[in-house]
């Protein structure tokens, strides 16, 4: 049970990140969804020890996060939002060093861990490949395997989806499914899919604070009946969104889509929708106060 | 389109740091180099330091200094976009190429250019500095700074711009681009030393794209008045040279375009997968390994990232690239450093002489090394987004600071392993298989891996605290400068100056001797502070994503506990017990002492004691002394009875005593006289006589000295360890543990700017020739003629050495003592030597000569002892009889370069003549030259000495020069003799141009060592050629019977000059007035040459000559002279030098009448010659001798 009290961060610069952000994540995927900038990588930094956040508690099982860091990383797989590699440094060598970082300090054992997790992660052909040559989604999934050594009761994956392709993504949520249960599983994203492919569990933040939480089905349901569609031309739109709470708008063949949230029918040419996650999430959002420019950290 | 690219360019160019910081260099550069007396660049003795000719000079250095500048200006035009991934926004756009590239260029060498010209506002600003030393700085010459700027260091500018711009746009790659720019002036250094041959500068002049040869060609032999008024001439070589360089430029820029393409492939590392193998069995995640963080384990992240972070190193391109250019330079260093001096002569490759050149052209680059890789290293977690992934493993804190210590350290000793193993190779190619590998261990290897190691430190604390990469290459950069500046103001202290550390000179005699000792315990000292640098690395790491330094500091000292608190008290209590220990040794035990220190010692004791230079003193007619010496102390310790004699022929009342200021004076009295004065400072004593001293009245002298050092000192710039008593290779001479009788000019100030800087006159001028007073003492001091009786005890497994005759030699338990005696008068002026000796020795026409050598250096023993029969056989013959029954050649470590004469010894230092290589017969023997001239010091200087006055030393070097010549002419022949002038007349010529003072006529010479030993050479050489050897010799022995072993009045140059017109016959008086009283400068040309066949079968030759003659004042100034003296001409089927010439090649050769100007010779040979030349050998002071022959038509 990974737990986050009153969590608040504030750059040097004076961009507030987060702002008494509190939640409770147990075992099982964890969803974090939000825009971009909106504190989702600082709060993930501050949980993975590489941030001291300026005011607020972090605590994992026993393990104060903040007061005792190294205890925490013991026990930590952390995927960054956005990591690089080293030139001529092949996956299986890259590995290995990690898993000595990682304190995998038998060379026999050391070997037995890269080779399986390079094989769980579809990598095996390509493990004598620079990784400076991977694709996008190799690197992802390269970046999953190394947070997997030392079997972690913690993992924090950032954004693990964008710029993925469809096909790259969906093999990757797969991986993660796989991963999940038994260990808490921290995923942030921007893209409302993955947490509704995967997380029985989810937060949503927007501005540095948590705007809305739970399980993505209960806050689906408290939307039944209340969101409406309608295709409009783009002229009509500008008016649309004067008159009524907008939640998204997307182009469809041509024509933009327009998801209203009302209580009753908001007028001609409405048709009730389904409400999915994506309707939670940017009806939340659509309903927090109108961010200021919050900085993606 | 091109404009407003460039335009926008050069915007933002000038806005970056980098153009203020490489701007704000340069100008400082030359601003410094005109404001402070202590940083010089170039050649600046009496020529202005805003002389034309240093505007131009500095200019076209600081135009190579600045090729990396303009690199990184152009380069970074063409890089940036790739680098920061603007660059498919920009070629997006619809520029066209050339537009886009071109005026990339324009802008970023616009910015460059102006960056430049920080060099001339900083050279302008700084003359115009007030409180500078008028006598320094010219009149200014605008013109000057302009020629300077487009014609001296434009054309390099463009080039160097257009040609790594082009670079720069093929490798779209920094580092690359770099790496060409080092490749390049490596190659260009070694293609100069290569290639920097009289005879290819011509050649040079044209095609060197830089222009230096251009340059050096056009105003080498310029005169001060010349450097301080003219501007080279741009036409012939000069402007071909600029032109070509521009053309290059050109070129490059325009190669630069096709390379440019638009779609670079990023994916230059991915590499084929081996083959395929089935992929092993999942695991389940139960059983996967768990991480343990017990000892073993952080010993094993010890190594693997060790050992990762070495692979990083090693796989990275630009290491072997560094590697291999050190390796490029440090081979031409090691191939050259073998070569012995300006004749062309060549040492064998020891040991000890290869790691100097390893020293210095090697460990730069491992400097360049160990602050490249500590800044790649420290960031490359971050430069490659991996930080984040890192910085959340479990890895203890040190395993991220530790480990890049480490694997910089060992990367650094394998790059000198390596070295090591090129100066190995250079050994084995050069046929010398004695390798030393536990000498390369102690003497290089590990002493430069420690100081190495220690800069790494400070290269990755630098990088620890500096907000980005640069930044900390930065702190490198100040650190550089700061420790080429703080020494050169003054702070020579090796406490504060980092990593400094004493240094241990080499000798294969005396190995490293107890220098090692000081060296270490400064390593010691700066290895604690460099744990406390890495213990703050450590606190101030930053790991995740920390803010700015301070609140890394605050959150480094709260990490500052357990482990990391106790090495650092511990590293704190080394370095402060280290430190104090050094201390101790540095400022208590010995004296600390600055090079301004010393100078000002010696301006205040001049000052204070130079008065006293003409108070009539007693001579010593005898000296009985007693000296011990302990090498293991170090100590010397010197007793003995000085009998002092009054010749002054009047009563003297008060005797002047001085030593060393580096000798302990134990004891000292004076019979009958007390001493009224003493001033401790400068080791100076007045004595008054109770009753006056009367004519011819004898008194005695008795003292005791020690000369000790204890442990080591400061040893930096000028100040260093005694080397005088060392454990194997004790070597002082007399005036460094005996007292001295009377006041002299020995060891005052000499250079100008330094003596005005302390407030004494510029110049200290010797009596001027002809004075009278001045005859009455030889410019060796008061008393000339002594007896001297010495005895040495000195370790029983050592040889002692003194001048006279060895009359007794007792080894007593482990002491051994010899006793020597002179029975013939020696000047007071002598040494002392002992050491592990292997003596050669040989008996010829009554005389034994010896040769006290290394056990290892036997080599030239045999050629050394020839030479003294040679020498023996001509100066007997021809001058007068040798006055002692031995003369003994003595080697010294290598502490210092020389060799000298003292009575019937020969101190000789161990870098010279002993590893001399004369396997390649063709060397001129410079061997037997150095031998014959020591040797003939024994008759000019040791028989008969110059009084103090201008012109003294042509008596004594002149003509030991002459000596010295006539003896090797005998051995080898007039060939091997020319090629030597030819070396003493380029030195000459080259000297004068950078003469501090006046240049003054040969008889007339104010110890002005390119006048009496050049100048001397030629001037002696052509007068034997012109009056007769015989004649020459003739005037020499009349002087001897004149003044050999004779006091007051001593002979001057007047007496030789009118000796030598004694024997001339009168068509030659005037040829001595032009050798001797003026400085006479001839300019020969043979123009062309045409030879016909006759209709008898022979050759109607006709050769076309050009002559001038001047006369030069002592600024250089020159007035025409008519020329009207016969000049040899000579027709030949061999250019002369070259290495098919021989006697069989001359055709015609004979002395013709030459007048002033142009003028056509005939002849009539019966073969046809191919070249023809005017003084052919080189015989003339011709100031320019290339042209002098030419190939016949």
């Amino acid at each position: 049970m990974l737990i986050i009290e009153a969590l608040s961060h504030t750059y040097d610069e004076g961009v507030k990140a987060l702002d008494e952000v509190s939640l409770t994540i147990p075992k099982g995927m964890y969803g974090l969804l939000g825009p971009n900038g909106a504190g989702k990588s600082t709060l993930m930094r501050i949980v993975a020890t590489l941030q001291t956040p300026t005011a607020g508690f972090v605590r994992f099982g026993d393990i104060d996060v903040l007061a005792n860091p190294q205890a925490l990383r013991r026990t930590l797989g952390y995927l960054p939002q956005d990591f690089g590699v080293y030139p001529r440094v092949s996956a299986m060598e890259m590995l290995d060093h990690l898993a000595v970082l990682k304190g995998i300090a038998g060379r026999r054992e050391r070997k037995a861990t890269v080779e399986g997790l390079l094989s769980q992660v579809n990598l095996w052909e390509h493990r004598s490949k620079s990784l400076a040559g991977f694709s996008g989604g190799m690197r992802q999934r390269f970046g999953i395997a190394q947070a997997l050594i030392g079997a972690p009761s913690l993992i924090i994956v950032d954004e693990p989806t964008a710029g993925l392709d469809p096909e790259e993504r969906n093999r990757f949520l797969n991986l993660l499914a796989e991963i999940g249960e038994n260990v808490v599983v921290l995923l942030s994203t921007h893209i409302v899919e993955d947490v509704s492919d995967l997380c029985p569990s989810m937060a949503i933040i927007c501005d540095g604070r948590i705007v809305g939480q739970g399980a993505p089905a209960t806050m689906i349901e408290a939307l039944a009946g209340r969101i409406w569609m309608k295709r409009v031309d783009k002229a009509e739109l500008y008016a649309l969104r004067a008159s009524h709470q907008v939640i998204s708008s997307r182009m469809f063949a041509g024509r933009t889509v327009v998801h209203v949230l009302a209580d009753a029918d908001p007028g001609p040419g409405f048709t009730q929708a389904t409400g999915d996650l994506e309707d939670v999430y940017f009806s939340t959002l659509s309903q927090a106060p109108r961010p200021s420019h919050a900085r993606a950290a | 389109m091109l404009f407003r690219v460039a335009a926008f360019e050069f915007r933002h160019q000038v806005r970056a740091p980098l153009f203020w910081a490489v701007t704000a260099i340069f100008f400082l550069l030359t601003f410094g180099f005109m404001a402070s007396d202590q940083i010089h660049i170039g050649d600046t003795a009496n020529v202005h330091k805003n002389a034309p000719f240093s505007i131009a000079q500095t200019h076209l250095i600081m135009g190579v200094f600045f090729i990396f500048a303009a690199t990184a200006f152009v380069a970074g035009s063409v890089i940036r976009d790739d680098e920061t991934g603007f660059g498919p926004i920009v070629h997006a756009t619809p520029l066209a190429k050339p537009d886009y590239i071109y005026g990339r260029f324009l802008g970023a060498f616009a910015a460059a250019a102006l960056s430049f010209a920080g060099v001339s506002i900083g050279l302008l600003a700084g003359a115009l500095l007030p409180g500078l030393d008028p006598d320094t700085i010219g009149p200014f010459r605008f013109d000057a700074y302009g020629f300077s700027y487009f014609v001296m260091a434009g054309p390099v500018l463009f080039l160097s711009s257009a040609v790594f711009f082009a670079v720069a746009t093929a490798t779209r790659s920094m580092a690359w681009t770099f790496v060409a720019v080092v490749a390049s002036v490596m190659i260009y250094a070694v293609a100069a030393v290569a290639l920097g041959k009289p005879d290819l500068e011509p050649l040079l002049a044209r095609w060197d794209p830089f222009g230096l040869f251009a340059f050096d060609v056009a105003t080498r032999y310029w005169t001060a008045d010349d450097r301080n008024t003219l501007l080279p001439a741009l036409r012939g070589a000069l402007l071909f040279n600029r032109l070509f360089c521009m053309s290059l430029g050109a070129a490059a820029l325009g190669l630069a375009l096709p390379f440019y393409r638009y779609d670079k492939s990023l994916d230059r590392g991915a590499r084929r997968g081996p083959p395929r193998s089935s992929p092993p069995p999942l695991l389940s995640p139960a059983l996967r390994a768990r991480p343990n963080f017990d000892r073993r384990a952080a010993f094993g992240q010890l190594v693997a990232r060790t050992g990762f972070d070495m692979g990083q190193v090693f796989r990275s391109p630009v290491f072997w690239i560094i590697l291999g250019l050190g390796l490029a330079n440090s081979a031409g260093s090691l191939w050259t450093v073998t070569d012995d001096g300006r004749y062309g002569g060549a040492v064998f490759p020891v040991t000890r002489i290869l790691i100097p050149a390893l020293e210095s052209s090697f460990t730069i680059f491992s400097v360049v090394i160990a602050a490249y890789y500590a800044g790649e290293l420290v960031w490359r977690d971050r430069d490659r987004r991996m930080h984040e992934v890192i910085d959340a493993t479990p890895a203890p804190d040190w395993t991220f600071l530790v480990p890049k210590v480490l694997s910089v350290s060992l990367v650094l000793i394998a790059t000198l392993l390596v070295s090591v193993a090129a100066a190995m190779l250079v050994q084995a190619l050069k046929g010398w298989p004695h390798f030393q590998p536990g000498e390369y261990m102690l003497w290089y290897v590990l002493p430069n891996g420690v100081d190495l190691t220690i800069l790494a430190c400070l290269a990755i604390f630098g990088q620890v605290i500096a907000p980005n990469k640069f930044a900390g290459w930065g702190v490198m950069a100040l650190y550089i400068i700061a420790r080429f500046a703080l020494p050169a103001n003054g702070l020579e202290d090796g406490l504060y100056l980092f990593g400094a550390v004493n240094p241990v000179p080499l000798s294969d005699m005396n190995g490293q001797g107890r220098f090692w000792i000081g060296a270490w315990w400064d390593r010691l000292y700066w290895s604690a502070f460099c744990a406390l640098l890495l213990t703050a690395a450590y606190l101030l790491w930053r790991r995740g994503v920390s803010g700015g330094l301070p609140s890394r500091l605050a959150r480094g000292l709260r990490r500052l506990k357990g482990t990391p608190f106790w090495i650092a008290v511990a590293s704190a209590l080394v370095l402060s017990g280290s430190g104090g220990f050094i201390y101790h040794n540095t400022h208590v035990w010995n004296a600390y002492r600055t090079r301004q220190d010393d100078d000002r010692w010696t301006a205040d004791y001049e000052k204070a004691l130079l008065r006293y230079e003409t108070v009539p003193q007693p001579v010593v007619v005898s000296a009985k002394l007693s000296v011990v010496i302990e090498p293991d102390r170090p100590r010397l310790v010197a007793r003995g009875v000085y009998v002092l004699e009054n010749d002054t022929g009047a009563p003297l009342r008060e005797v002047h005593v001085r030593f060393d200021r580096e000798l302990d004076v134990r004891a000292l009295s004076v019979q009958g006289a007390w001493a009224r004065k003493t001033y401790d400072r400068f080791n100076y004593r007045i004595f008054s006589f109770d009753s006056p001293m009367a004519p011819g009245e004898r008194r005695s002298l008795s003292f005791e000295t020690s000369l000790s050092e204890r442990s080591f000192r400061n040893s930096r710039l000028t100040t260093r360890d005694l080397t005088g008593v060392v454990a194997n290779g004790t070597f002082v001479n007399s005036f460094q543990i005996l007292p001295i009788v009377g006041m002299t000019r020995d060891r005052l100030l000499t250079d100008r700017g330094k003596r005005r800087k302390y407030g004494l006159p510029a110049a200290l001028h010797p009596p001027l020739l002809g004075d009278v007073a001045s005859r009455s003492w030889s410019y060796l001091g008061h008393g000339t003629w002594s007896l001297s009786d010495i005895t040495i005890t000195t370790p029983a497994d050592q040889t002692p050495v003194a001048p006279g005759h060895q009359v007794s030699d007792v080894v007593h338990g482990v002491w051994r003592t010899a006793r020597f005696v002179t029975d013939r008068p020696i000047l007071q002026f002598f040494s002392i030597q002992s050491a592990r000796y292997s003596i050669a020795r040989v008996r010829y026409k009554g005389v034994d000569f010896f040769v006290y050598h290394d056990p290892a250096h036997a080599m030239n023993a045999q050629r050394m002892l020839r030479a003294l029969e040679v020498s023996l056989d001509y100066y007997q013959s021809n001058f007068s009889p040798y006055q002692f029954r031995e003369a003994r050649i003595t080697e010294f470590p290598d502490y210092d370069q020389f060799a000298q004469s003292f009575a019937g010894v020969f101190p000789w230092s161990e870098g010279l003549g002993f590893i001399a290589d004369y396997r390649d017969p063709n060397r001129i023997d410079l061997v037997t030259y150095v031998a014959a001239h020591e040797f003939a010091h024994q008759w000019w200087a040791h028989q008969l000495i110059g009084a103090e006055q201008q012109g003294a030393t042509v008596l004594s070097e002149t003509l030991a020069q002459y000596s010295a010549l006539r003896v090797m002419r005998r051995l080898y022949g007039p060939d091997q003799v020319r090629r030597f002038l030819k070396y003493e007349l380029d030195t000459y010529l080259r000297a004068r141009g950078g003469e501090a003072a006046e240049e003054l006529p040969l008889e007339k010479v104010e110890d002005q060592g390119y006048i009496h030993y050049r100048k001397g050479s030629l001037v002696m050489y052509r007068l034997a050629d012109e009056i007769g050897e015989e004649a020459v010799n003739r005037a020499l022995r009349s002087l001897l019977a004149r003044f050999a072993f004779k006091t007051a009045p001593y002979p001057t140059a007047l007496d030789l000059v009118a000796a030598l017109r004694a024997q001339a016959p009168p068509d030659k008086q005037a040829l001595i007035t032009d050798l001797f009283e003026k400085i006479t400068l001839y300019d020969l040309t043979a123009k062309q040459a045409r030879s016909k066949r006759r209709a008898d079968g022979r050759f109607d030759v006709a050769v076309t000559v050009s002559a001038h003659k001047h006369y030069a004042n002592g600024a250089g100034v020159e007035t025409p002279a008519p020329m009207n003296e016969t000049v040899n001409i000579g027709l030949f089927t061999a250019r002369p030098g070259d290495t098919d010439f021989s006697s069989r090649r001359v055709i015609a050769f004979g002395k013709r009448p030459i007048r002033s100007g142009d003028q056509t010779l005939r002849f009539v040979t019966s073969i046809a010659p191919t070249f023809a030349g005017i003084d052919p050998y080189n015989e003339l002071i011709d100031r320019n001798a290339d042209d002098n022959v030419v190939v016949v038509h």
